[in-house]
């Protein structure tokens, strides 16, 4: 069960884009330790623009975040700290082609932390061998199928140890047939009281291990309630009709 | 993941079929792929043997001169001319000892990449390719001396170099892998510590007298011009080509600047410009004489279209594979070295490497502004009443001489393109 102690604390957050589009209309957020929070809602609605703020790969002009006691600013050093305790997966997997699957795993803990790279390895092994494709550690990502390049992804994140991990889409770019091994290894992580913030459009996922669902519409949050209330007895009539159309 | 049942114990679906090997008009074969690439119709068949008749009735042509007619003698009389100028003779020792040591390094180097291949790849120690360019070496070991008439001595120091190769590429291909990875790592690096060794014993210094590079020509001006060109240009090209995307407006706007200027003037106005100007561009005793100032516009020339060809690089590369980079908490400079530049220089490389190519070919330019390179030297030769009117000869020569380098350089920058596409798949 999650605590109390907040990880990720966003008040007020308010974001332009450089053409005048205001992407994030005031949005709230607060994310416990330990707690697993899925946030839905239509393309466009700014979902994947809010968890990126996270980690500072968006700006916001206006409102505050702090990730892990630490509150993003603008200076670099803060950013880099941030990011070295916050994962992120994304859509598209972004993993380095031009590397194997255990150097892409092992390539930010002994540049960014100076670990010694066979402690690295040794762990990076072990966490390949946790997703299930510690026999790929030496091909290159190329050679994986999309759902095995994800739990690399996965991977990839555990090996910086995070304290936050974040996931834009992580399901959206797969097969259909790929989707219930990245679930899997998710679920797994939520099992063990890792803190996330997922945004997906995964019903199944949502009702079994998110702690919370947040639907977000037009840049804000418009409904935030456990997922049973969420799912059954939805209180906004946006909700509604998001629900209707993805069912 | 449901797997996919087979087999007997699937009970109501019936077993699904087998793979079949393919028929013989999938599988290549010598013949039927002659017969398809050449004389699958009528037409084809007529092109096909008219263009074969005229390729051989000019390569008749050819040879019939190059064997009957041709006087070899004016490169014969020649050859320390056109391979490295008026180097003084009691110095030439130290070219020696410098290809003495590209050879043993090249060949180290060689059997090297063939002990560790690529981490996904079975690596084989002697494949064909590498048999075929031994065997390749031996003739040209044996018959290029000769053919140059060079004397007994000089004929044997060419074998023992070629020998020194191909034990080097033997020694480390079998024993690379026993060898401390601390050395084996220390190879790449000696590269360009060699150019730099390299560069000491050609022009002297650290106790070797001095030979000035007026006294440089040849194909070794023409090397050493163009190395010089693409090693610096490199440097010059990546950071250019990183400050046009830059979010800095002044870094920005002096890239473009300075690739637009070089892009919009010929090389030879350059050239004659630089002869002039560039004493006063550059700090004081960077270039000194009219060689090393038409080694600088060669090498800004060069580094402008080299900035194009990286910057394509950079924009090749996905926006999320820095954005995956900075998420791991690497810092910009870290992001850009370990994880884009790394993809956006590989991309580039083609495009890179035909510019390294013209730029070889662009140093022959050097003998109008009156430096003794291989066209220069040419000139000489064919201008001395001795040799008049062996002009046929010698431009074959010089243009065999080229194509060589050029085609070295195509094969090297495949072999290297192949090496590092990470999606090639393993034979």
């Amino acid at each position: 069960m999650p605590s109390t102690q907040p990880m990720i604390e966003a008040r007020g957050v308010q974001k332009w884009y450089p053409n005048g589009f205001h992407a994030l209309r005031g949005v709230d957020l607060s994310v416990s330790k330990g707690e697993v929070v899925v946030i839905m809602g239509p393309s466009g609605s700014g979902k994947s623009t809010f968890i990126r703020t996270f980690n500072a790969l968006e700006e916001f002009q206006e409102g505050s975040i702090s990730v892990d006691g630490i509150a993003l600013s603008n200076d670099l050093r803060n950013i880099d700290a941030i990011r070295c305790d916050t994962g992120m997966v994304f859509q598209q997997f972004n993993l380095f082609p031009h590397l194997t699957v255990l150097e892409n795993l092992s390539l930010a803990p002994v540049v960014v932390r100076k670990r010694r790279r066979s402690e690295v390895e040794t762990q990076a092994m072990a966490l390949l061998e946790r997703v299930g494709i510690a026999e790929q550690a030496s091909k290159y990502p190329g050679q994986l199928s999309g759902g095995q390049q994800q739990r690399v992804a996965i991977a990839r994140s555990l090996c910086m140890e995070p304290r936050i991990l974040l996931f834009d889409e992580p399901t959206s770019a797969l097969d259909p047939e790929m989707v219930g091994e990245v679930l899997e290894v998710m679920r797994g992580l939520a099992a063990e009281g890792m803190t996330m913030v997922v945004v997906t459009h995964e019903m199944g996922f949502a009702r079994e291990v998110a702690h919370r669902v947040v639907l977000m519409s037009e840049g804000q949050i418009v409904e935030e309630a456990a997922p049973e209330t969420f799912f059954t007895n939805p209180q906004h009539e946006r909700s509604r009709q998001f629900l209707a159309q993805i069912l | 993941m449901t797997p996919i049942q087979t087999g007997p114990e699937s009970g109501t679906t019936p077993p699904l079929r087998p793979a079949r090997p393919a028929p013989e008009s999938v599988q290549p074969n010598w013949a039927g792929a002659l017969r398809q690439e050449l004389f699958a119709s009528r037409t084809d068949g007529l092109v096909s043997v008219l263009l074969i008749m005229v390729i051989l009735a000019a390569a008749l042509g050819l040879l019939r001169w190059a064997l009957a007619q041709a006087q070899w003698a004016v490169i014969q009389a020649n050859t320390s001319l056109f391979a490295i100028g008026r180097y003084p003779v009691q110095q030439q020792w130290r070219l020696w000892l410098l290809v003495v040591l590209v050879a043993a390094l090249s060949g180290v180097s060689w059997g090297l990449l063939r002990a560790f291949p690529r981490a996904d790849r079975s690596g084989e120690i002697w494949p064909f390719n590498d048999r075929l360019v031994v065997a390749l070496l031996g003739f040209l070991a044996a018959w290029l001396p000769a053919a140059l008439a060079l004397g007994l001595p000089l004929q044997l120091r060419w074998w023992v170099i070629t020998a020194l190769l191909v034990t080097m590429r033997w020694l480390a291909g079998h024993w690379g892998r026993s060898l401390p990875s601390r050395l084996v790592k220390l190879v790449p690096l000696s590269w360009p510590l060699l150019y730099l060794f390299g560069m000491v014993l050609i022009a002297g210094g650290l106790g070797l007298p001095r030979v000035p590079p007026s006294e440089w020509g040849g194909l070794l001006l023409t090397l050493l011009m163009a190395s010089f060109a693409i090693l610096l240009s490199f440097p010059i090209g990546v950071v250019v080509a990183l400050g046009r995307r830059s979010s800095l407006p002044l870094l920005r706007w002096s890239s473009v600047l300075y690739i637009e200027f070089i892009r919009g003037a010929p090389l030879i106005t350059l050239l004659f410009l630089g002869q002039n100007i560039l004493g006063y561009m550059l700090p004081g005793g960077w270039a000194p004489d009219r060689v090393w100032r038409a080694a600088w516009v060669l090498t800004f020339f060069c580094g402008a279209y080299l900035a194009e060809a990286v910057r394509a690089g950079l924009s090749a590369v996905p926006p999320g594979q820095l954005e995956a980079a900075r998420s791991l908490g690497l810092s910009m400079p870290l992001a850009l070295q370990r994880v884009v530049l790394p993809q956006a220089l590989r991309i580039a490389l083609p495009a890179a490497v035909g510019q390294f190519i013209s730029l070889l070919q662009d140093t022959t330019l050097l003998s109008l502004i009156g430096l003794l390179d291989l066209l220069g030297t040419a000139r000489t030769v064919m201008a001395n009443p001795e040799f008049l009117g062996k002009n046929a000869e010698v431009y074959l020569t010089l243009a065999v001489l080229f194509w060589c380098c050029c085609a070295a350089l195509g094969l090297g920058s495949r072999a290297l393109e192949r090496r590092l596409d990470p999606t090639h798949s393993p034979v």
